[in-house]
């Protein structure tokens, strides 16, 4: 009999091959178990694009293909040593170790033990919104403003466009969560349902850089970490000086209204876990300027669930405020709804026409259009209304790459016991690097264990006493969205920023050696452990760049904005150019990385833009 | 009313929803300029809007912005109001799809809102093209500058001899029942003799002879500015009449809230190609004022009435005329005649009819056409028309009393003789049926009881 997979449809069993791999590369004997785990991952990857999840069944293909060419018989005949052996030969061919990483990523998710699902106490309940799904909403509309996307920056220019008396509809393509949801189901289900893409979106390139975006009512701010730094003053000026962007004047008074809004403080102590305290404390011995990060948390239960929606609704991502604060003033928040086009006529906006998700229209007339879909969905979207002639549309994409390191510790560590994102480290910040203490759920952080089979199998029984440290570095804008469709990420790691990245590793190293770490996991395929300092610079100086494991998390850029029309499709007031009535207000306007955690400074562009819009509309 | 400049572009359509042809719009489009392709326009609509369980509001009126290729948009704006009470808002519009050009053209989703912009309910509406596509082509015109009831009422005749122009007036008090005609009638003879005018006056009160007097011939004077017609008995303007003929004096002022209603077909009324036309400027008029007659007076306040306009060679062979006001603004006209011309002389009679029915003119396109499924039964004391129009069926039976009825000469101008019998107590029935369930059924149907005006006329 099979075993039920708890929370996951069972339809159809997995294919043999995925049964059989994931058996041998988790290094699990219990063939139910592996089947049980085949079974969340068949789920999970039901959301993937089609090219990722024929690529993870591929890769499955490849291994049982391998169990026949080495011994004859299928992977699921061989006993466990012969297995652990076929995984081993495949795992190590230099072509197949990135393959192997990649599938790795999604099977460590999957094998996360489902458990029941956690229910620490609300802090707040669910506001009243007025959302309703596209289902619901006529198929003629009309509105003074649309807006397109409920993220950081839709929420804020929606509020103010509310407020200042018009009315306004929010298109989402995302559906409405509710705390419920985060707490009723595993953080593995959660997680194919609040992600683009089920979590698979990656930009195209050597290394290919992995970029989870969140896709619900709320965006991103639903699954960030919840940290919340203010625009430097560097960047700002910078942004003043060369792109010429005089919004941000009016940041010293907007920056305080968004931490208002999002009830932004520092984290206590109590809740920090031990894999923030282990990076205070290696910050504290090397010297390093470190602190408790702020976050928009107040209320956090240190649970480590940020990443797939908070439980107890403590992280005030935006639909716990802006939103509902743009619904009290009239907007009306439509979800599921995928935007088709940007209509234009005679030069200016005209509404947008939409699609359900069974395919049918819905159009909604109105004279302003307020694009915030997100830096990768933005560019996509214009070169659909037409809008996209710009030669820097999609351009300059900077994504914030992050690398990560963990670190073994003798006694117990429990990173997921904690905030999920905890402390900053912002010594080497002026050298384009911050360091931040980030730990996840089993499965769940980008960090990837290094082994297959047993190896990997120790790993994660002994997962217990790492602690994981990132760094993110600020890039320069060598990434690019293409297509009108669907987005297709480019992103070529520049030369400046690939020795940052070594560097940052260093400095990840350097923090967790201090803090008493016996070794560093890598998460190198060729190179995963260092036990010392020493040997982790050699391995950082000379992994090559497309064996490096990226994440990032913060795209932006590409839709700049600034006083050059060369240069910037956006200009200094966030007017799409080319046309009347289209503004930009997400990240994809911010003319350089920002090279902290943008949520704020998003936020706090949003409200310049909206008050641009609010003055052009007299 | 607007009046522009340019021509314009006028025509009807109905939309349904699938499957439940009783959800529908029947609308009346004017487009102030010549409609193109390429056009970006705001029209005028005017029509019916029923709903089931919500509404049925003939008087649904708001604007229509046609921009197929320039916007790709066809915007449908109407206020109507519910069975209820509340005024609610249509607002919907045909998206134009190039690549799928006749389902865009034909879908209009739309949703209906309330005056606080709760939606109260979506509907999608179809164009069904095999069904309505001809009907509305047929309703195409493309008239030239908007002429009001005034323009209509001003005189014809150009100077051209062999033409006869009448103008006639009927109401009916309804206090006392009491019906009331005045007949002017500019005589052009074919000879080039001098061209006079002469009219006739008529009342009818109930239970009594009708009292029927004649005024003039005068010469033919052009009326001065202002008035459409003058003689020293009788003066006629756009919304004035007096006059004083025997024991019979009328003083009426007009009032009129609906344009002309073409009775014979626009084209044949401006063009003057048919040997004659009737139009009626003033469809559903309200008379107010005085009538004397037998040294009684009728004062009357809101009386309905109508004013006719007739021009063309002479008088028919045979012909019969039906005003019927219908009540609530609603009328119908007939005229049903045979030619004087060689060959159209051995035609049957042809009843042109047109209806106005909730504001909407019926049937919507040429009178001429739809004359050609219709018969007539001209005869006394009843006469009969009946035929198909469109996917109606139509009964018209009229019957004038011959106590109610007065006989009245009339000399064409080639000089023939005529004569035509007048009622403003004649009784009418008019039934409309639809085709439905496999039969025939009552769509509409009036009586009128001794308030219908009608004529017959025939060679002397």
């Amino acid at each position: 009999m099979r075993e039920q997979a708890a929370g996951v449809p069972q339809d159809t069993a997995p294919p043999r091959a995925l049964t059989a791999t994931m058996g041998a590369l988790l290094g699990i004997d219990d063939p139910a178990h592996a089947r049980a785990v085949a079974t969340r991952l068949d789920a999970l990857c039901a959301g993937f694009p089609l090219a990722a999840r024929a690529g993870l069944h591929a890769g499955a293909g490849l291994f049982d293909a391998a169990a026949v060419l080495l011994t004859g018989r299928r992977l699921d005949r061989l006993d466990a040593g012969q297995r652990d052996a076929v995984c081993r030969v495949v795992a190590a061919r230099p072509a197949v170790a990135a393959l192997v990483d990649a599938l790795k990523m999604p099977a460590l998710l999957a094998s996360g033990a489902p458990g029941p699902p956690s229910r620490p106490a609300i802090v707040r309940p669910d506001p009243e919104l007025d959302c309703v799904p596209a289902g619901e909403w006529p198929a003629c509309g009309t509105a003074d403003a649309v807006v397109i996307g409920s993220g950081a920056g839709g929420a804020m220019v929606a509020r103010e466009l509310a407020r200042a008396g018009l009315s306004v509809v929010i298109a989402e393509e995302g559906r409405r969560f509710g705390v419920a949801d985060f707490r009723d189901r595993t953080p593995a289900e959660r997680f194919g349902e609040l992600y683009r893409d089920g979590g698979a979106t990656a930009a195209l390139g050597l290394p290919p850089v992995l970029l989870p975006l969140g896709r619900a009512v709320g965006g991103s701010t639903l699954v960030n970490s919840g940290t919340c730094y203010r625009p430097p003053a560097q960047v700002l000026e910078r942004w003043r000086r060369h792109a010429g962007v005089g919004l941000v004047d009016r940041f010293d008074d907007l920056v305080p209204e968004v931490e208002r809004t999002l009830r932004v403080a520092e984290q206590p102590m109590d809740v920090l876990g031990r894999n923030g305290l282990l990076a205070l404390r290696g910050a504290e011995r090397l010297g390093w300027q470190a602190g408790p990060l702020r976050r928009n948390a107040p209320g956090c239960g240190g649970c480590c669930q940020c990443a797939v929606g908070c439980p107890r609704n403590a992280k005030n991502g935006v639909h716990l405020n802006a939103l509902p604060q743009a619904c009290a003033a009239g907007a009306r928040i439509v979800s599921e709804l995928r935007v088709d086009r940007v209509l234009v006529e005679r030069g200016r906006a005209a509404g947008i026409t939409a699609r359900r998700p069974d395919g049918t229209r819905v159009e909604i007339l109105s004279p302003l259009v307020v694009v915030a879909a997100g830096a990768t969905e933005t560019p996509p979207l214009l070169r659909r209304s037409g809008l996209g002639g710009h030669p820097h549309v999609g351009r300059n994409l900077a994504l914030h790459p992050a690398v990560s390191l963990a670190g073994r510790f003798a006694e117990p560590v429990e990173s997921w016991r904690g905030v999920l994102q905890s402390v900053g480290i912002e010594q080497l910040h002026g050298e384009g690097i911050l360091l931040e203490a980030t730990a996840a759920p089993p499965g769940m952080g980008t960090f990837v264990l290094p082994g297959v089979g047993s190896g990997l199998r120790a790993e994660i029984d002994g997962s217990a006493h790492l602690a994981t440290l990132g760094a993110m570095i600020a890039d320069a804008p060598s990434g690019r969205v293409h297509g009108s469709g669907r987005a297709l990420l480019r992103y070529r790691l520049a030369r400046r920023d690939e020795r940052t990245l070594r560097a940052a590793m260093c400095a990840i190293g350097e923090v967790l050696f201090a803090a008493g770490a016996t070794e560093v996991l890598t998460g190198l395929a060729r190179h995963p452990r260092a036990a010392d300092m020493a040997q982790l610079r050699r391995i950082a100086e000379q992994v090559p760049p497309g064996q490096l494991h990226l994440a990032a998390f913060h795209p932006s850029g590409s839709a700049r904005m600034g006083a050059d029309a060369r240069t910037s499709p956006v200009d200094a007031g966030g007017r799409l150019r080319g046309v009347h009535g289209v503004y930009v207000a997400d990240a994809s306007v911010l003319p350089s990385c920002p090279t902290v955690n943008p949520q704020i400074t998003i936020m706090a562009m949003a409200l310049a833009i909206a008050e641009s819009v609010v003055r052009d509309a007299g | 009313m607007t009046v522009t400049t340019r021509r314009h572009t006028t025509f009807s359509e109905v939309m349904a929803a699938p499957g439940d042809r009783d959800c529908r719009l029947e609308l009346d489009v004017a487009v102030p300029e010549v409609l193109h392709p390429l056009a970006d326009v705001r029209a005028d609509l005017r029509g019916r809007v029923r709903i089931p369980g919500l509404a049925d509001d003939p008087h649904a009126s708001g604007s229509l912005h046609i921009a197929p290729l320039t916007r790709r948009r066809i915007r449908y704006r109407l206020t109507f109001t519910a069975l209820d009470g509340r005024v609610l808002h249509l607002d919907g519009w045909k998206s134009i799809d190039l690549r799928h050009p006749v389902r865009s053209m034909t879908t209009l989703p739309a949703t209906v809102t309330d005056g606080a912009g709760t939606v109260v309910m979506e509907v999608l509406l179809r164009f069904h093209l095999r069904r309505d596509l001809w009907p509305m082509l047929r309703t195409f015109r493309l008239p030239s500058p908007t002429r009001t009831s005034r323009d209509r009422l001003a005189p014809r005749w150009n100077g051209e001899p062999g033409r006869l122009e009448v103008w006639y007036t009927t109401l009916t008090d309804p206090a006392t029942g009491t019906g009331f005609w005045v007949h002017h009638e500019l005589v052009a003879p074919a000879g080039g003799g001098t061209p006079y005018l002469h009219g006739w006056a008529a009342a009818f009160p109930p239970a009594e002879a009708p009292a029927f007097t004649r005024f003039g011939p005068h010469d033919w004077q052009p009326p001065r500015p202002g008035h459409v017609l003058e003689t020293p008995g009788a003066i006629a303007t756009a919304d004035r009449l007096t006059g004083s003929a025997g024991d019979i004096d009328w003083d009426l002022r007009a009032e009129t809230a609906s344009g002309p209603l073409f009775t014979f077909p626009r084209w044949a009324w401006d063009t003057g190609l048919l040997p004659g036309a009737q139009i009626v400027p003033q469809p559903a008029a309200r008379f107010h004022g005085t009538i004397r007659h037998g040294g009684r007076a009728v004062r009357l306040e809101g009386a309905p009435g109508a004013t006719a306009h007739i021009y063309g060679h002479g008088n028919a062979r045979r012909w019969a005329w039906l005003h019927a006001d219908l009540g609530g603004g609603d009328v119908a006209e007939v005229v049903a005649a045979v030619s004087t011309r060689p060959g159209l002389r051995r035609l049957p009679p042809l009843p042109f009819v047109r209806l106005r029915v909730e504001g909407r003119d019926w049937p919507g396109g040429d009178t001429l056409l739809a004359a050609l499924r219709l018969r007539a039964e001209i005869d006394l004391p009843t006469w009969r028309v009946w035929g198909r129009i469109g996917d109606h069926r139509l009964r018209i039976e009229v019957t004038q009393p011959p106590e109610a009825t007065v006989a009245v000469d009339y000399a064409d101008p080639d000089g023939s003789a005529a004569v035509c019998r007048n009622s403003e107590r004649a009784d009418a029935h008019v039934l409309l049926e639809r085709r439905s369930g496999g039969r025939w059924r009552p769509f509409r149907e009036w009586h009128l009881f001794g308030t219908a005006h009608a004529e017959v006329g025939g060679r002397a």
